[in-house]
């Protein structure tokens, strides 16, 4: 990947939109006292990144596209300093427990969901693939 | 609305800077046993939320929703400079080619660097 502006500016425009709906559901879930916001990003942008992961391979859409949906909006939909930080506070507040059942949830949360995004992607894509060749 | 734009723009900068650095990583070490590129990014924006939080609110904040630079840099730059969906997604990569080893090295390096790092950046200057 070379340092083209185009990839510059889809990773800036799909990084302030990712980060927008990172906000908006932070905002969202205020109300639960708990860090429940940045687990649903990170497990739903791990879903997401899993999804595109594979279709790039199989369709190759342009590098833009790629770019900023992949490294701009699930990037920045999903953050690991801000779940160290929940962790932490977790730790503090509540209970080692409760920080250690938290990034466990965060960890087995975005790893399946990534998975289950690669699995629906080969799926999607080799069903495309044998009605293109019909 | 100045919310959300401060916000996005704190983000569009952090995804950018991500980018750039992990490019300078991966140019410098093109094929590492784990990908350490977002692991050395995740692990560095970690640090660098710990010292923000420390130095200007002693703390995590919580109800900070309206405070500018908490957005622009806690939730927008930091938040969007590390990742989690990459991580997710590199992990289950080396899972798959079997290389258990490596992505059971990759999961506590990533997990444990980035709290050791948000954890050193708090204390450093509250």
């Amino acid at each position: 990947m070379k340092l083209n502006w185009y990839l510059l500016a889809a990773i800036f425009i799909g990084g302030a939109l990712g980060t927008t709906v990172r906000y908006w559901i932070n905002v969202q879930t205020l109300f639960t006292l708990y860090p429940i916001g940045t687990l649903i990003e990170n497990i739903a942008g791990s879903f997401l990144l899993g999804i595109l992961t594979r279709y790039v391979l199989h369709r190759k859409p342009h590098e833009a596209w790629k770019a900023g949906l992949g490294v701009g909006f699930c990037g920045s939909l999903t953050t690991m300093s801000t779940l160290a930080a929940d962790a932490f506070m977790l730790a503090g507040e509540n209970s080692m427990l409760a920080s250690s059942l938290y990034i466990s949830m965060s960890l087995t949360g975005g790893l399946l969901t990534a998975l289950a995004g690669f699995v629906l992607a080969d799926r999607f894509s080799k069903k495309k693939e044998a009605v293109s060749r019909d | 609305m100045i919310e959300i734009l401060i916000t996005a723009f704190g983000g569009g900068a952090g995804a950018v800077s991500r980018f750039m650095l992990g490019a300078k990583i991966q140019e410098r070490w093109p094929e590492p046993p784990i990908p350490v590129a977002m692991m050395i990014v995740n692990i560095l924006g970690s640090i660098g939320l710990g010292i923000f939080f420390g130095a200007m609110f002693e703390g995590i904040p919580i109800y900070e929703y309206h405070n500018p630079w908490f957005l622009l840099l806690g939730i927008g730059f930091f938040g969007a400079f590390t990742t989690f969906s990459t991580f997710s997604v590199e992990a289950v990569t080396l899972l798959e080619r079997r290389k258990y080893k490596q992505a059971g090295i990759y999961i506590m390096l990533s997990i444990g660097g980035s709290l050791a790092g948000f954890i050193i950046g708090i204390y450093w200057f509250i």
